[in-house]
C-alpha cells in the first residue's frame, strides 16, 4: 500500500483540483520558453548564417579602397599561424530571416581557393555541378536554396533584387546544391571580378590549426587600431566569427533585457496567482490539515507534506509544460520555419533556463503563505466548527 | 481481540489529571470562562463520561486533558508529562503516540478508503499497519467496507471507521467529543460499544457526550456547569 498521505495518491484522487494549477504551470513554461525561443532564434539564425567564419575570415578594406593594401597582406602572410591568405570577391543575395531579408555572400574564389575552402568547411556537391569560370552561376546550400526556394537553373540574383547590397547586374543562376554544416553559397572569381567591377575585394584567410583562427583575429585585429607591424584597422573591416557574436549580442542585450523583465513579470504573476490557488485548495482541505493535526501530525510533517506536494506538482508542471513546448516547436519548425528556411532550434536550451524559476517561484510563494496559516493552525477551533 | 494492552506500564504512567485547570477566552473586552479551576484525576482502564448542558466547558475539559489545548491556567498531565511544562511538538507526539480521538464528525479524508484512513493513525503506514487496520475493522463487524470511501460510507460506519483510526496507535486514552451527536441512537450504541470494549482491553476511554443513555456502560460520569466541576463519581 502507498502511503495514504504521499503526494501522489492525493494527485491521482483529486484530479480536479491538481489539474488547474499544473495547467497554470504548464502554460507558464511555455509561454516563457517560447518566447525566449523565438528570440534566441535570432541569434542562432544569424550565427547559423555567418558559421562559415568559424572556418575562415574574410577582410574587406574601409572607405573607398577597392583593395586591402599590400602591406595589410603582408602581415597576414608573415604569421606562422596563418595557412592560405587569398583575394575573394563578393556578391550578395538575399535570404528570409526572422528579422526580415538579410543579404547573403556569395564568394567568389577561383577554382583551386573553392576547393580548399569547402574542405574546410566540410561541406560539398550533392547536385549539379561547380559554377563555370566567368559564369553568371552559383553553388548553395541546402538551406539557402530552402529559404530562397529555389532549386537548380533557378535566379538567385538579378538587376531586379530589392534592397540593400544585394542583386546583381545579370540574372545569376543555380547551379549545384551543396551539404555541409553551414551555410554556404560559391561563385567563381573571375564572374564577379568582370560584373562588380566597383566592389571591393576581399581578402580570406584560415589558419593551419582551425582553433588558431579565432587568436590569429584577436592578434590581428583587436578592437583598437593597431600599426607598427600589425593591420591597421583603419583600412580593413575582418568579418569574424567572434566580432559577429560581439556585435549580435551587443545589438540584441536590449531584446534580452526586455525579455528579462516581461518573464520575470510573467513568473511573478503566474506564482501569485498559483499561489492564490493553492491557497483556495488549502482552505478547502484545511478540515484535513486540522484532523491529522489533532491526532498528532506536527505542524514541520504537514508543511512537509505541502513542500512535497507542491515541489511535486511544480516539477511535473515544468516537465509536461517543457515536453509541450519542445512538442510544439518542434511542429511549428517542420511545418513553419524549415519550409521557409528560418532556423529555431526546439530544444534550446537556453531558452528553457529562462523557465527554471517557475518551479521554484511557485513553490515558494505557494509553501510561504501555506506554512504561515499552518503554524497558526488551531485544530480545534477547525474541529468544533464542523 | 480480548487481550489486555498495556500490561507493561504503570497506572501512574497512564493517569490523566487536571489540576486547577482553567480556560479562559477574551472576546472584545469580556473574558469568558471556560473551564474554571477544575482538578479531576483520572486513573486508567476505566471508561469516563462527561456530562453537562451545553457551553458546560465538557468539550473544554477533553481538549485540556488531551493537549489539544492549553489551559490559561493551572496544569494539565498524562502520568508524569505535564502538557505546559513541554514543548508544542512533545505534545503532538504524546498525541500521536498515547492517544486516540474521535470527533462529533468523523473528519475522514474524503479521497482514501477507509482502510486508508485508519492508517493514516499508525506509526507507520506499512503493511503489518494494513492488517492491524483490517483486523480492527473485522472486530467492529465491518469486514469489506475497506475500499470503500467515505461517501460510500454511511454516518454511523464513517464514525466506527473513526473510532478504529482512533485505536490504531494502541493508544492509552481514546478521546471522544460527542461521538454520538451526528447518529441515530442505533449507530450511537454501536460507536459507544466498540469504545467501551477499549475499555476492557484496558484503554482508558474519555467520552464526552450529553446523553446520559450513551454512558449507561461508564464507570465515572463527570459532571460539568459553567465551566466548573460539580459532581465526580463512581456510577
Amino acid at each position: 500500500m502507498r502511503n495514504p498521505l504521499s503526494p501522489l495518491t492525493y494527485f491521482s484522487r483529486n484530479p480536479g483540483k491538481v489539474l488547474p494549477m499544473g495547467f497554470v504551470i504548464v502554460l507558464c513554461v511555455f509561454l516563457i520558453a517560447s518566447i525566449a525561443t523565438m528570440v534566441n532564434s535570432i541569434d542562432l539564425t544569424i550565427l547559423t548564417i555567418y558559421g562559415y567564419t568559424r572556418s575562415f575570415t574574410y577582410a574587406i578594406p574601409q572607405r573607398v579602397s577597392l583593395r586591402i593594401p599590400e602591406e595589410q597582406v603582408k602581415i597576414m602572410k608573415a604569421d606562422p599561424r596563418v595557412d592560405r591568405v587569398f583575394e575573394g570577391s563578393v556578391f550578395f543575395t538575399n535570404i528570409k530571416t526572422v528579422m526580415g531579408r538579410f543579404p547573403f555572400v556569395v564568394l567568389g574564389v577561383t577554382p583551386d581557393n573553392r576547393d580548399y575552402l569547402l574542405k574546410r568547411v566540410d561541406t560539398g556537391l550533392i547536385a549539379g555541378r561547380m559554377p563555370a569560370e566567368g559564369m553568371p552561376e552559383a553553388a548553395l546550400s541546402e538551406p539557402i536554396a530552402q529559404n530562397k526556394k529555389v532549386k537548380i537553373g533557378d535566379i538567385i540574383a538579378g538587376p531586379t533584387d530589392a534592397g540593400g547590397i544585394s542583386g546583381s547586374p545579370v540574372a545569376v543562376r543555380c547551379v549545384g546544391i551543396l551539404r555541409g554544416p553551414v551555410w554556404f553559397a560559391v561563385t567563381s572569381k573571375s564572374f564577379c571580378d568582370q560584373t562588380f567591377i566597383t566592389s571591393p575585394r576581399c581578402l580570406i584567410y584560415t589558419t593551419k590549426n582551425p582553433d588558431d583562427l579565432f587568436g590569429v583575429n584577436n592578434t590581428m585585429l583587436p578592437p583598437v587600431n593597431k600599426k607598427n607591424g600589425k593591420l591597421d584597422g583603419t583600412k580593413l573591416n575582418l568579418l569574424s566569427y567572434q566580432n559577429l557574436v560581439h556585435e549580435l549580442r551587443d545589438s540584441l542585450s536590449s531584446m534580452f533585457l526586455i525579455m528579462g523583465v516581461v518573464n520575470g513579470t510573467v513568473i511573478f504573476v503566474i506564482s501569485l496567482m498559483s499561489g492564490m490557488l493553492a491557497n483556495i485548495y488549502f482552505t478547502q482541505r484545511i478540515s484535513e490539515f486540522a484532523v491529522l493535526s489533532a491526532i498528532g501530525y506536527r505542524r514541520s510533517q504537514l508543511i512537509g507534506r505541502i513542500v512535497a506536494e507542491t515541489a511535486l506538482l511544480t516539477t511535473i508542471g515544468w516537465l509536461v509544460g517543457a515536453l509541450v513546448t519542445v512538442t510544439f516547436l518542434t511542429i511549428f519548425k517542420t511545418a513553419v520555419f524549415e519550409p521557409r528556411g528560418l532556423i529555431i532550434d526546439p530544444q534550446d536550451l537556453y531558452a528553457y533556463k529562462w523557465t527554471i524559476p517557475i518551479p521554484f517561484a511557485i513553490t515558494a510563494f505557494a509553501v510561504t503563505t501555506i506554512s504561515i496559516r499552518l503554524m497558526k493552525l488551531d485544530p480545534v477551533s477547525i474541529i468544533e466548527r464542523r | 481481540m480480548t487481550e489486555t494492552l498495556f500490561s507493561d506500564r504503570t497506572v501512574a504512567d497512564r493517569t490523566l489529571a487536571c489540576e486547577g485547570a482553567t480556560l479562559e477566552y477574551s472576546d472584545a473586552g469580556r473574558t469568558t470562562f471556560a473551564l474554571r479551576d477544575v482538578s479531576v484525576t483520572l486513573p486508567p482502564g476505566k471508561f469516563y463520561g462527561i456530562m453537562g448542558p451545553s457551553g458546560s466547558g465538557k468539550s473544554s475539559l477533553l481538549y485540556v486533558m488531551s493537549g489539544l489545548k492549553e489551559p490559561t491556567g493551572g496544569s494539565a498531565r498524562f502520568g508524569g508529562f505535564v502538557y505546559n511544562r513541554n514543548t508544542e511538538t512533545a505534545v503532538t507526539d504524546l498525541r500521536r503516540t498515547r492517544f486516540g480521538f474521535v470527533f462529533q464528525q468523523p473528519f475522514l479524508l474524503p479521497y482514501l478508503t477507509a482502510l486508508e484512513n485508519i492508517v493514516v493513525a499508525a506509526p507507520l503506514p506499512d503493511k503489518a499497519a494494513q492488517e492491524k487496520a483490517m483486523r480492527l475493522l473485522a472486530h467492529l463487524g465491518m469486514d469489506g467496507l475497506e475500499n470503500k470511501q467515505p461517501s460510500q460510507l454511511s454516518g454511523g460506519e464513517k464514525q466506527r471507521v473513526s473510532v478504529v483510526r482512533a485505536m490504531m496507535s494502541d493508544p492509552d486514552v481514546i478521546f471522544a467529543d460527542e461521538p454520538t451527536a451526528s447518529l441515530d441512537r442505533k449507530n450511537g450504541f454501536r460507536v459507544i460499544e466498540a469504545l467501551a470494549g477499549w475499555r476492557d482491553r484496558g484503554g482508558t476511554v474519555v467520552v464526552v457526550t450529553h446523553d446520559g443513555d450513551m454512558l449507561a456502560g461508564a464507570d465515572t460520569i463527570i459532571h460539568l456547569r459553567d465551566g466548573e466541576l460539580t459532581d465526580e463519581g463512581d456510577k
